[in-house]
């Protein structure tokens, strides 16, 4: 293939943007909500992970041992939570260190009473699971060792905000998913209608021996153009907003501020990642309905 | 050179439009192929371009065997071919100088190129002074003539015209028809697909008949007229074009 009829041809695929352009705005709007419920899932997502780890700091759970089991059956027995996978982390807490820490609520003299033969508390472990959401079935699986009492409550926020993660992550992955078909599909026809519009031109072209990858190429520029407007775009809109709205919610809940991840560390990655999916739906859109026209009306020269 | 050989193609719908046709064109021939609508003549145009595949026999055209032709070699057939539609197929928002050097541009010449011939083949069908020129503002005559310019700026070997003076009126399509004529005299084969008995008869030359997909007459008289004067001196001035 010669390669310098190529700028004439790019050249060619912006001509038809501009002669399409109430098709290639739609095109542009669809994928542009499109990227933008993607962009606020996956960032809604990735703060939300964010805050949760933050509230795991200070979120260990507690299994608390029956008073009668001795040290060194408490000892055995976290070799055993160490041993079960989803938790990361096991602390010992002795039942004299768990008396002292109610020295003061106590006063000396109840405390003085209490101590050693009369501590009414049992040993306990601060565990931190790994996973938040595999609460459940990790709290049961403690619950069967021998020894163990009970285990604390985890913090209610994390459970929320797990759920809510998780909603955000399905809910976004469906919208997605299906405004993603119906974007390819417009692109597709805008493309389809552009190379409709130009049918004699491509008649033309293909009398005169272009290959179908020259054909090809004005339509697929302009598919890739809309596909990255789309995706430009999307991008800069929710890097506008994103400061506005952290500000927002940590005014309504203080610890967003901390936890949840600044500006400078997103606005990257969302610009390379809607761009890219944004280009490749494009290059997608575009491709399907070249080869289909190619291969079917496209063939025509002479007609009837 | 062209050599068909019981040649058979049935649409999908199950019309046979062209039975068991063998027919031989030299090189530089210049070939009227008549007939009445439905006749198949379009369909054995399309069978020299490959826009239609034969069902059975041999069909060769300028030393490639379409039959066996893989679909990615097709271009460059076509490379060696020119096309002259009934409809003209001039793209209207372009002027007549960018629609001769849009078949140029499609197959990747330099835009040096372009600006050397483009002038020249306009020359040859005396549009020369018309470049800036949008087709709309030209006459149906004038148009065909575009459309005969750019079908030779890629110096086929062979010439097809399926109907080409269909939509303009008589005098003019002498006009082309000699300048169809001139064409040929350069070295070029033409085919003209023509259901005008009239033009054909003023013309004379080689007459293939077709009826019902088959040849019914072949008639390889010389030309009753010799070209006009006219007619052959549409020559470009210094390179030659075809
Ligand atoms: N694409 C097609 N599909 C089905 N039948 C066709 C097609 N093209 C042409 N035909 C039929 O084939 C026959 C020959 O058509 P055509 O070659 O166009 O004739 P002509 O050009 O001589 O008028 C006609 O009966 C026509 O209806
Ligand atoms: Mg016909």
């Amino acid at each position: 293939m010669k390669l310098s009829g190529i700028p004439y041809l790019l050249k060619e695929g912006f001509r038809n943007i501009w002669a399409n352009r109430m098709m290639s705005l739609a095109s542009v709007v669809v994928l542009l909500s499109c990227l933008l419920i993607t962009g606020t899932a996956a960032l809604v997502s990735v703060n939300v992970q964010a805050l949760i780890a933050g509230i795991g700091d200070d979120n260990e759970i507690t299994v608390y041992l029956r008073p009668d089991c001795n040290d060194t059956d408490s000892l055995a027995l976290g070799a055993k939570l160490s041993a079960i996978p989803n938790i990361e982390t096991c602390r010992f807490r002795s039942r004299k260190e768990v008396l002292a820490s109610y020295q003061k609520t106590l006063g000396d003299n109840i405390y003085a009473a209490m101590e050693g033969e009369g501590n009414p508390f049992g040993n306990e472990y601060k565990i931190r699971l790994q996973d938040l959401s595999q609460y459940e079935t990790t709290v049961t699986q403690i619950k069967t060792l021998e020894g163990v009492d009970k285990v604390s409550d985890r913090s209610d926020i994390a459970e929320k905000l797990t759920r809510l993660d998780q909603f955000v992550t399905t809910a976004g992955l469906w919208v997605v998913l299906i405004l993603g078909v119906v974007t390819l599909f417009i692109i597709a026809n805008t493309i389809k209608m552009t190379m409709y519009a130009r049918r004699f031109e491509i008649s033309i072209m293909k009398s005169v021996g272009a290959t179908n990858a020259f054909v090809r190429i004005p339509f697929m520029v302009e598919a890739m153009v809309i596909g990255l407007l789309a995706g430009l775009l999307s991008s800069v809109v929710l890097i506008i907003l994103y400061e506005p709205i952290r500000q927002a919610a940590s005014n309504v809940i203080g610890m967003i501020r901390t936890a949840t991840l600044p500006l400078y560390e997103v606005w990257l990655p969302v610009l390379l990642s809607l761009s890219g999916i944004g280009l490749l739906i494009g290059l997608l859109g575009g491709a399907v309905s070249v080869t289909r026209y190619l291969n079917k009306e496209g063939g025509a020269i002479l007609g009837t | 050179m062209i050599h068909l050989e019981n040649v058979s193609k049935v649409y999908p719908n199950g019309t046979q439009a062209v039975k068991d046709l063998s027919l031989d064109i030299a090189d530089g021939e210049f070939v009227f192929i008549v007939g009445p609508s439905g006749a198949g003549k379009s369909t054995l145009l399309k069978l020299l371009i490959r826009e239609e595949q034969a069902d059975s026999g041999t069909v060769l055209v300028n030393g490639h065997n379409l039959v066996t032709m893989p679909r990615r070699r097709v271009p460059y057939l076509r490379r060696t071919m020119g096309i002259v539609f009934q409809d003209f197929r001039l793209i209207d928002k372009m002027t007549v100088y960018d629609n001769v050097a849009f078949a140029m541009r499609v197959i990747g010449y330099s835009e040096k190129t372009i600006q050397r011939r483009v002038p020249m083949a306009l020359r040859m069908v005396g549009l020369a002074d018309k470049g800036k020129r949008k087709p709309h503002e030209l006459s149906g005559g004038e148009q065909q003539r575009v459309s005969l310019a750019r079908a030779i700026i890629n110096k086929p070997s062979l010439l097809i015209a399926d109907e080409p003076t269909g939509n303009i009126d008589p005098e003019r399509s002498l006009e082309v028809m000699k300048m169809l004529c001139g064409i040929c005299q350069k070295g070029t084969t033409v085919i003209v697909v023509t259901h005008e008995h009239e033009l054909v008869k003023q013309f004379g030359g080689r007459v293939i008949g077709i009826e019902g997909g088959q040849i019914t007459s072949d008639t390889t008289e010389p030309l009753r007229y010799p070209i006009t004067k006219k007619a052959a001196s549409f020559t470009e001035p210094k390179e030659g074009l075809v």
